[in-house]
């Protein structure tokens, strides 16, 4: 399912003025990165994207769906990747829509090479941040997963911060019954201590709740 | 003889057009024949004195001529009773020399056929009566009335004289004694009577003493001096004393015109006839009939010149007068400017109230001596330097009075000679207010095509912005691939072409915005009507994607070209275009559509039409869509479609309005194609 980190981003290019497209892709080649364009918002949607991380350089005024449309979409998404506008008139209240949707910037053109490609270097990390910790969560849960009912009952109440011998009388079994399950949650939640334990719990908590 | 021809031939010398025309014989009438009753009697009484010794040769023979005057003057409806009054006046005279009364009747056949061929052919060539004014009339006169009439007259008269037996020369002597009798009275007698019938008795009133004593003086000298020539000379006089009454009718010829120049012809002719019949002066040493001649041939060649110099000169001075009288009463500003120096010979009124300058104080000094002329308008200078001799039509330039008021003027000029001078004749109009007009109009145009560029700012800003955003992301691109190790050049030189282009992308786009938004003056040109209209949808394209309305083009197939400025139509065809999407604003954007199309009507006009499918117009906003300051945008001027209108009707086109039936609007324009493009 998830894909290797190591494998090189990808910047998709979404602008229907062939020049600008053609400049813009031409400027991130020669900076190094993995380019793709499209000349619409539709062919975009369609692309095949191998699942690579990366982020989309989108134009805002488009024949058809325009570029507000597509970050919707996109957002929908289980792991949208960030969004920079592009626009060759940059009007306010479409940029504060862009950006309270969750867009990384909103780019003026004519764009200056130092702005494009920190906003492409902003826009990479903050994917890969995101990436990281989604797979973190991933992992988590999955950990998570292996608890059998009474261990998850004990780590929800260790985590709450029990004593044993609290938790030994609330779930109405012998102590050394709750030190055994604790050891087994340790383990299975690869803890090495209890706070590291709080510590994942609160990690998880907040993305499962 | 055309109809026109008839018209004037048969129409009289006064008032007999009136309520008389069917009453063939009217008072007038009756007066004229009265006179023609006395003058021919008179006129033969004179012409039996005036005959030669020892044989009655006659030389000057007045009756005819009293005849063919009256003919000259009367319309040819009232002929037959002129000719009936001369008849008694003929009987009377003629019986009393005791001529057989059957030579009596066919004298005055002969004598009427002369003065019918001799008025008729003049009348007719002059489509009127004679008035001895013009070169022309006097030509026309001499040839048929003086030399045509008596000339085929003079057969039947010495072949009735033959038939009669009466007298005792031969046929070709008797022809030759009539002819040149008749042609000499003709030439001298008839003009005298013609003129002087004309002159009306109020003229007298009109002439000052100091003419009437110049006149008197005249007269008086001719008198005398033919006098002492004609009559005391010696038999074989210096031929020089012939020329002494030459000074004197030239007097009369330059100085007082066709009129007096007869009567002082026929007071020569009439002294030297009486001085000869009473064997005085130069023509009395051999025989009667050679005298006769020798006088007759001096008097006919003396007249026929000088009543053509007369005549000439009259004319002349007449259209001088008529140049003047036009000049001093012209409404317009004139002036005369002579060619070779540049100094005004003459003002008028008008001129002096428009520079301030009097008259006195313009005439002598030259255009550039009065400063009359701005800098832009040297040409005008260098239009009298360059001694051109084409006219000048609708010259604008700015002219400064002496005040220092400076006023926009048109100016006319037409080379003529003065006095042998080429001069330039000047007119002037005055069209400062209409140039006030046409600036203001300009500028409220120009003000309304901002207002309408300003609307499409966003659209405009996308359009330039594009390239722009190309040509810099390209440049930098290049920037990086010549930093790396082994620079692609093929690639840059790709990106070099491509930044070329985009570069000419931008610099087209504010090429156009800027012809829209300079501040211009209407520049008529010929124009194709599809290149006009697509250009404005070009540039209206990206407004149209922003407000997400689909903008269609049909454009007529055959090419058609019109007279106009590009500018201001395509102002008018963006103020319809975005008049359209406006109307769509509340449109669903499935339901929008706008059509901008161009058709040719005929081979006379084109149409250009922006169709919407947006609210319409509202009846009641119909009739005031036009106006100015009238507006159902709530930040709108009401200018646009008022400018709009001005604009086209400046172009001689038709600007309307109209609901579709299936929703919406259709604005349209038509404009004459234009004619040069269209032969």
């Amino acid at each position: 399912m998830s894909s290797p980190v190591s494998e090189k981003p990808v910047v998709h290019v979404v602008d229907d003025d062939d020049s600008l497209r053609k400049a813009v892709t031409r400027l991130l080649c020669a900076a190094g990165y993995d380019v793709r364009c499209y000349s619409s918002a539709g062919d975009f949607a369609l692309a095949d994207r191998d699942n690579r991380r990366g982020c989309v350089l989108l134009d805002v005024r488009m024949p058809g769906p325009s570029g507000l449309d597509l970050q919707e979409a996109l957002a929908r998404e289980d792991e949208p990747l960030p969004v920079i506008f592009l626009t060759a008139h940059g009007d306010v209240p479409t940029s504060v829509r862009a950006m309270k949707a969750g867009a990384v910037d909103f780019l003026t053109k004519p764009i200056k090479r130092d702005v494009l490609l920190s906003a492409v270097r902003n826009a990479l990390a903050r994917d890969l941040r995101l990436h990281t910790s989604h797979e973190q969560r991933r992992d988590l849960r999955m950990r998570f997963a292996k608890l059998t009912p009474r261990e998850r009952e004990v780590f929800e109440l260790v985590v709450a911060g029990r004593l044993n011998k609290q938790i030994a009388a609330e779930l109405g079994v012998a102590e050394r019954t709750v030190k055994a399950h604790r050891g087994q949650v340790m383990a299975k939640m690869q803890a090495t201590s209890l706070a590291e334990l709080v510590h994942l719990a609160d990690k998880m908590q907040y993305s499962i709740l | 003889m055309s109809r026109q021809a008839s018209d004037f031939f048969w129409s009289g010398t006064r008032s007999q057009q009136s309520a008389s025309t069917h009453i063939a014989v009217n008072s007038k009438a009756i007066r004229a024949g009265i006179l023609v009753f006395i003058g021919y009697y008179l006129g033969a009484r004179v012409g039996f004195a005036l005959t030669f010794q020892p044989r009655p040769i006659s030389v000057f023979w007045p009756p005819n001529s009293v005849l063919l005057a009256a003919l000259l003057l009367s319309p040819p409806r009232i002929w037959w009773f002129l000719l009936l009054a001369a008849f008694p006046a003929h009987l009377i005279a003629e019986l009393q020399l005791q001529v057989p009364p059957s030579m009596v009747v066919c004298w005055f056949v002969s004598n009427c056929s002369e003065a019918i061929i001799g008025a008729g052919l003049t009348r007719y060539l002059l489509r009127g009566p004679v008035r001895f004014d013009t070169l022309r009339s006097v030509a026309v006169f001499c040839m048929c009335a003086a030399f045509l009439g008596p000339f085929v007259s003079s057969f039947v008269d010495a072949g009735f004289v033959a038939m009669n037996g009466w007298g005792e020369g031969s046929y070709w002597q008797n022809w030759r004694m009539r002819f040149f009798s008749n042609v000499l009275t003709a030439l001298t007698l008839t003009p005298s009577i013609v003129t002087w019938c004309n002159f009306k008795p109020t003229q007298w009133r009109r002439i000052s003493s100091s003419r009437a004593l110049e006149g008197s003086i005249l007269f008086l000298g001719l008198v005398i001096a033919s006098t002492v020539i004609l009559y005391n000379a010696r038999t074989n006089p210096d031929p020089v004393l012939f020329y002494v009454p030459l000074p004197f009718l030239l007097w009369a010829v330059f100085r007082f015109g066709a009129r007096a120049t007869s009567a002082a012809i026929l007071i020569v002719t009439f002294l030297a006839i009486w001085s000869s019949a009473h064997g005085h002066g130069p023509f009395t040493n051999q025989s009667a009939e050679t005298n006769a001649r020798s006088m007759q041939m001096f008097l006919i060649i003396m007249a026929v010149p000088i009543m053509l110099l007369a005549a000439g000169i009259q004319e002349r001075r007449k259209a001088e007068e008529r140049f003047a009288e036009a000049f001093r009463s012209s409404p317009d500003p004139m002036s005369i400017i002579r060619q070779r120096d540049g100094i005004f010979i003459d003002v008028n009124d008008h001129w002096v109230e428009m520079f301030g300058y009097e008259r006195k104080e313009a005439i002598g000094r030259t255009v550039r001596d009065l400063n009359l002329c701005l800098s832009e308008g040297g040409h005008v200078q260098q239009m009298i330097g360059l001694r051109q001799s084409e006219p000048i039509r609708d010259l604008e330039c700015a002219v400064r009075a002496k005040a220092g008021g400076v006023r926009q003027v048109s100016l006319s000029a037409d080379v003529v000679e003065m006095g042998n001078e080429p001069s330039f004749v000047v007119t002037i109009r005055d069209i400062t207010d209409r140039k006030l007009a046409e600036e203001a109009n300009r500028d409220l145009a120009h003000a309304s095509r901002i207002a309408l560029l300003g609307e499409l700012t966003a659209s405009i800003a996308h359009e330039i912005n594009q390239p722009l955003g190309a040509i810099l992301s390209n440049a930098d691109a290049a920037e990086l691939l010549l930093e790396s190790e082994s620079p692609p050049l093929d690639e840059v030189r790709k990106i070099l072409a491509d930044i070329r282009n985009d570069d000419l992308r931008a610099s087209e786009i504010i090429r156009h915005i800027r012809l829209l938004t300079r501040k211009h003056v209407m520049q008529m040109e010929s124009l194709d009507v599809n290149e006009v209209a697509g250009e404005v949808v070009r540039l209206m394209e990206a407004e149209a994607r922003r407000r997400n309305v689909p903008l269609g083009t049909k454009f007529a197939a055959a090419p058609a070209r019109i007279f106009g400025d590009r500018v201001h139509l395509q102002q008018v065809l963006m103020n319809l275009i975005l008049n359209g999407m406006e109307a769509m604003a509340d449109t669903p954007e499935v339901e929008r559509r706008l059509f901008v199309r161009t058709v040719t009507n005929g081979q006379q006009r084109v149409e250009i039409s922006v169709t919407d499918s947006g609210s319409g117009i509202s009846p009641e906003k119909y009739p005031r869509l036009f106006d100015s300051f009238f507006t159902t945008k709530e930040n709108g001027m009401g200018l646009g479609l008022a400018i709009a209108r001005s604009i086209i009707d400046a172009h001689h086109g038709k600007i309307s309005a109209e609901n579709n039936s299936t929703g919406g609007a259709t604005f349209r324009f038509d404009l004459p194609v234009d004619p040069v493009a269209a032969r």
